[in-house]
């Protein structure tokens, strides 16, 4: 009685395992003709979202059209990597200092956003570039400025 | 080929006389069918390579190869000759004549096999009457290669890789066999063209489904393809016993693999699927529909199922295809002689 039991038990285990293989084979096969989920990438491209740090950008506002950037220098002080670099200068004895120059060397910023935390004038973001492969070290070294002046 | 019919012809032909003439018949069809395998495995297995990455692209949502000429195509030949670019790496402590002799030997089978596969009435090299012994006894070759570079490769995962080979190819081997003999004795005969001949008004699968089962489990086994596909395991074992393996001499390993695919599944369309059988289409035609419907069927199930555990794999192969397969060799046995 017993043995006949453990065999009847194992028949229904063959059964039911070839079922949920049949089931399985169901399952992909449905899936052949629907619709490609990846982007194709060289010929599609995302957007990222809001989240994504990319290196840091200037920020455009509306007021003036361009930076807030007094070229305080907090942000190179207080980069843990010391990768920024800005530079400012004042037209006129009554003007604010206005920044000119900034760079940061994207190659070596572990993207900690301390300097975006500590801007007095909050003109600092992260960008959403992701396509960051480049042929040598100098071109990791990102002119913000410039990319401000060209994103117009 | 039947020389008989086609020696009539070829002796008028203006190239090929002369070429026919001097060989005799006999030689004339060795090297010529030796030719056309060779160019067949080579296109097969480049087809076949580019159809299983397509096929595993779209059941995973995504295109598969794409960017060399259209969809793809040339992608599999685009790779071979990269390979064939690729220097040959041996292992400092590898057993070179071992290691070196490996994948000509594990082409050996491939090839062989070839001779026997009845593509049409006349399109096939020999018809021997021991085919079906033929293919059993030069696949099982294939083992001894698998063992012969996992062992020279002296590499851990290659010897894992090779031991695992040959404890389930042997353990797959028994209901494979067992499972053809159910159709060799509904038949008598174990001469590919009289199998044909034999499942005239009906294939043999409508009597032997569980042989046929059976029979495609064993082959996929035999052919170290998912879901059995452990000798090379990528997650666990690297690649298995062709891990130190580079350029050409990976290829060939890789060659092998889709022509022992393609012999398989011959077989099982001769055995089970009526071979050449068909209506309307030629029989060429129709040997290769159900050739790749077969092949894509065991495409199809390597990207669905997940790898089993070694243990699981022997149980399958002892405790439940080994017995099903002598059960069902009785039955046939028996009921042949009731009737």
């Amino acid at each position: 009685m017993e043995s006949s039991q453990t065999f009847k038990k194992f028949i229904q285990e063959i059964l039911f395992g070839a079922k949920s293989l049949v089931i399985g084979l169901w399952i992909t096969i449905k899936r052949m003709p629907q619709r490609i989920v990846t982007v194709q990438y060289p010929r599609q491209k995302l957007t990222m979202f809001p989240n994504f740090r990319g290196h840091i950008e200037a920020i455009r506002f509306a007021d003036n059209g361009s930076h807030h950037c007094v070229a305080c220098g907090l942000c190179a002080r207080i980069c843990p990597s010391h990768v920024i670099k800005v530079q400012g200068e004042k037209r006129k004895a009554s003007d604010h200092k206005r920044g000119t120059l900034y760079y940061i060397d994207f190659t070596k910023c572990s993207l900690c956003g301390l300097c975006v935390d500590i801007c007095p004038e909050k003109t600092l973001t992260f960008s959403r570039e992701y396509e960051l492969a480049y042929r040598s070290r100098w071109e990791g070294v990102v002119d913000i400025m410039k990319r401000l002046e060209e994103s117009k | 080929m039947n020389s008989n019919i086609q020696g009539i012809q070829m002796k008028d032909l203006p190239l090929i006389g002369p070429v026919y003439q001097f060989l005799g018949p006999d030689v004339f069809v060795a090297v010529v069918g030796l030719l056309l395998i060779l160019g067949f495995v080579q296109i097969n297995a480049l087809a076949l390579i580019w159809v299983e990455r397509k096929v595993a692209g779209h059941i995973q949502l995504r295109p598969g190869p794409m960017e060399v000429g259209p969809h793809g195509l040339l992608q599999t030949l685009a790779d071979g000759i990269k390979l064939m670019g690729k220097e040959l790496i041996t292992p400092q402590m590898a057993d070179k004549p071992l290691y070196w002799l490996a994948p000509i030997i594990i082409f050996i089978p491939a090839l062989v096999c070839f001779v026997i596969i009845p593509f049409s009435p006349l399109l096939q090299v020999r018809d021997l009457n021991v085919g079906i012994l033929l293919i059993f006894s030069v696949s099982s070759l294939s083992v001894l290669s698998i063992l012969m570079g996992g062992w020279a490769s002296n590499n851990k995962y290659s010897l894992i890789g090779a031991a695992r080979s040959v404890a389930q190819i042997i353990a797959y081997e028994i209901p494979l066999l067992l499972s053809t003999m159910s159709v060799i004795i509904m038949c008598n005969s174990f001469k590919m063209s009289e199998i044909i001949a034999a499942q005239k008004p009906v294939w043999f699968i409508v009597f032997q489904p569980i042989a046929a089962i059976i029979f495609l489990i064993g082959a996929t086994a035999e052919t170290n393809r998912a879901p059995f596909d452990l000798p090379e395991a990528e997650s666990e074992l690297v690649a298995g016993f062709h891990t130190e393996y580079t350029g050409m001499r990976f290829a060939l390993f890789f060659l092998a693999e889709y022509s022992n695919m393609f012999i398989t599944a011959a077989m099982a369309v001769t055995l089970f699927f009526g071979g050449w059988q068909g209506p309307l289409l030629p029989p060429l035609v129709w040997f290769m529909i159900k050739c790749y419907t077969l092949i894509f069927g065991v495409i199809w199930v390597r990207w669905t199922f997940p790898r089993l555990r070694f243990d699981q794999l022997m149980n399958f192969a002892w405790k439940i295809l080994i017995p099903a397969a002598l059960l069902n060799l009785l039955i046939t046995a028996v009921v042949l002689k009731a009737v």
